[in-house]
């Protein structure tokens, strides 16, 4: 689903490159946890995958298509079969739930029958149903993420990046969130969460990257965050 | 549901941005309306040219009792002298016509043309107007030789060539036409900064919808579209006001000028219309073309 190939990138006016010759491959349906300190090189992993940013060198891959020659006309389909969350949510302040979730349908151009029906179950799914009308301030920041994740979820993406989805979140609302994530894996996309959280990590014993000054320095199955842990 | 949603964004931007909005709908209907002005003028001037220069002729203008110009030396032209003058005119090179214009005729002439100064006609009397040829040219615009050959000659005043009147008027008009056209092309300018300047506020309003369009697939058309929209309506609003500008401008200049100038060749309403629809064509081209490098410098895609 996602493959890297030998990739570096270096920033402009920048002498250390943020990703170091990185090679891993992300099969579908699979969860993968990226960790690493800060400044590791997990941003621009997904920036990568989003073509928001290009590699100097190496080739990607994602759901099947070679990121390298992909022309930018098409980039907004690849996206299409991405969702996105991050830690800051990045709602619309302007717009209650259903219609937050709702706009990531209607910029692509979805019918409004189809919104309707599609929009309630995905509200569901996150479990915010009967706060479909309420605007984002009046919500918890466990509960704003969950909007997030409905809308990164409502197009049925084949991935979904989460880069530290309970960065801003308690403990025990992070708990929440991990199960709506978990449950979107099951129905057959693929995460893959950039994470600080160990205790996160430890707990769903999934496949554990972790990076450090852009080099991947563990890759294990079922593992942990931190070996010292 | 897409032009629905499209439209109350850029309704929303447009309001957003209400003064540059403004500023941009003046500067163009301005810079649009000065355009067309000089494309009017173009075609007015091309119109006279085309009714004066099939009409201009020679004037020669012979010695009366009262004429004062040094060539007569104070004396009036003899009967024997005219009818050997008009014969020799018509017998030179390129001279197609040549007409005598007697004092009575003149009077009339004279009469018909200051209708409007009753004090100046009836302080004329007949034997004030200077006797004339009018002589026509085969080809108006080598006048020089035949101007030449007739100056100093006994019984001659003077030679005046109408078309040198006409085109004093001509040249007036050219330069009213390239300071409207020269104003036009600061205004357009002036226009493209300013839709430059509003397309990048509304992006900056927007960027967190826009972030989440690019973020969620929207295609490069459906995220610049709105304020490329922008553009257009501003454009088109500044353009109805040119043609309102336009339309008085012909109403109150043009067929005030025709009215004194250029008998018959009246601009007509098709021009108008020809020139009102070009200039609002220029002016949403712009605005598109304005709003489409600004948005590629402020809206990532």
């Amino acid at each position: 689903m996602i493959h890297f190939d030998n990739v570096t990138k270096v920033y402009a006016n920048q002498n250390r490159p943020a990703l170091d010759h990185v090679s891993v491959d992300v099969d579908k349906g699979e969860f993968v946890f990226l960790v690493g300190p800060s400044g590791s090189g997990k941003s621009t992993f997904l920036r990568l995958v989003l073509k928001e940013e290009r590699p100097n060198s190496g080739a990607i891959h994602v759901a099947g298509k070679d990121l390298g020659r992909l022309s930018n006309f098409k980039v907004p389909h690849l996206r299409r079969r991405i969702g996105c969350v991050f830690q800051d949510f990045r709602l619309l302040p302007n717009k209650n739930v259903y219609e937050n979730v709702a706009f990531a349908l209607e910029v692509i151009g979805k019918p409004r029958r189809f919104i309707r029906k599609v929009v309630p179950e995905v509200i569901e799914l996150v479990g915010l149903e009967g706060k479909a009308h309420r605007m984002p301030d009046e919500l918890s920041g466990g509960e704003q993420q969950r909007v997030a994740m409905a809308r990164a979820f409502v197009n049925r993406p084949m991935i979904l990046l989460a880069d530290e989805p309970t960065g801003n979140i308690d403990p025990a609302t992070s708990i929440g969130i991990m199960k709506v994530l978990d449950r979107i894996n099951r129905t057959g996309t693929t995460v893959v969460m950039a994470t600080h959280d160990a205790a996160i990590v430890d707990s769903m014993r999934k496949r554990v990257v972790e990076l450090e000054d852009g080099k991947i320095v563990r890759d294990q199955s079922r593992g942990v965050y931190g070996q010292a842990y | 549901m897409r032009a629905n949603f499209i439209f109350s964004e850029v309704w929303i931007g447009l309001r957003r941005n209400l003064t540059m909005t403004i500023a941009v709908v003046i500067t163009v209907a301005v810079g649009m309306g000065m355009l067309g002005i000089g494309l009017m003028i173009n075609t007015q001037v091309g119109m006279m040219k085309d009714f004066w220069y099939d009409k201009v002729e020679l004037s020669v203008f012979l010695c009366g009792k009262n004429t004062t110009m040094p060539s007569c030396k104070g004396k009036s032209i003899t009967t024997p002298q005219t009818n050997a003058l008009e014969a020799e005119i018509k017998g030179m090179p390129g001279v197609q016509q040549v007409l005598y214009e007697d004092q009575a005729q003149a009077y009339k002439n004279f009469q018909q043309s200051y209708q409007a100064n009753k004090a100046l006609v009836e302080a004329t009397r007949v034997e004030d107007m200077p006797t004339s040829f009018r002589v026509k040219l085969t080809d108006p615009n080598n006048y020089q030789p035949t101007v030449q050959a007739l100056q100093g000659k006994p019984g001659v005043a003077q030679v005046t060539n109408q078309k040198d009147l006409v085109n004093n008027l001509f040249g007036l008009l050219d330069q009213l036409r390239y300071g409207a056209v020269g104003l036009a092309v600061v205004l357009v300018l002036a226009a493209a900064l300013l839709i430059g300047n509003t397309v990048r506020l509304s992006a900056f309003n927007r960027r967190r919808e826009t972030g989440i369009m690019r973020l969620v697939g929207a295609s490069n058309l459906y995220i610049q579209l709105p304020f490329v929209m922008e553009g257009v309506i501003s454009g088109l609003i500044g353009g109805v006001f040119a043609a309102i500008v336009l339309i008085v401008a012909k109403v109150f200049l043009f067929e005030e000028i025709s009215r004194y100038f250029a008998f018959g060749s009246q601009l007509a309403w098709n021009d108008v219309a020809w020139v009102i629809t070009l200039t609002m064509v220029i002016g949403v081209v712009i605005c598109v073309l304005a709003s489409f490098v600004t948005l590629r410098r402020y809206l990532r895609v």
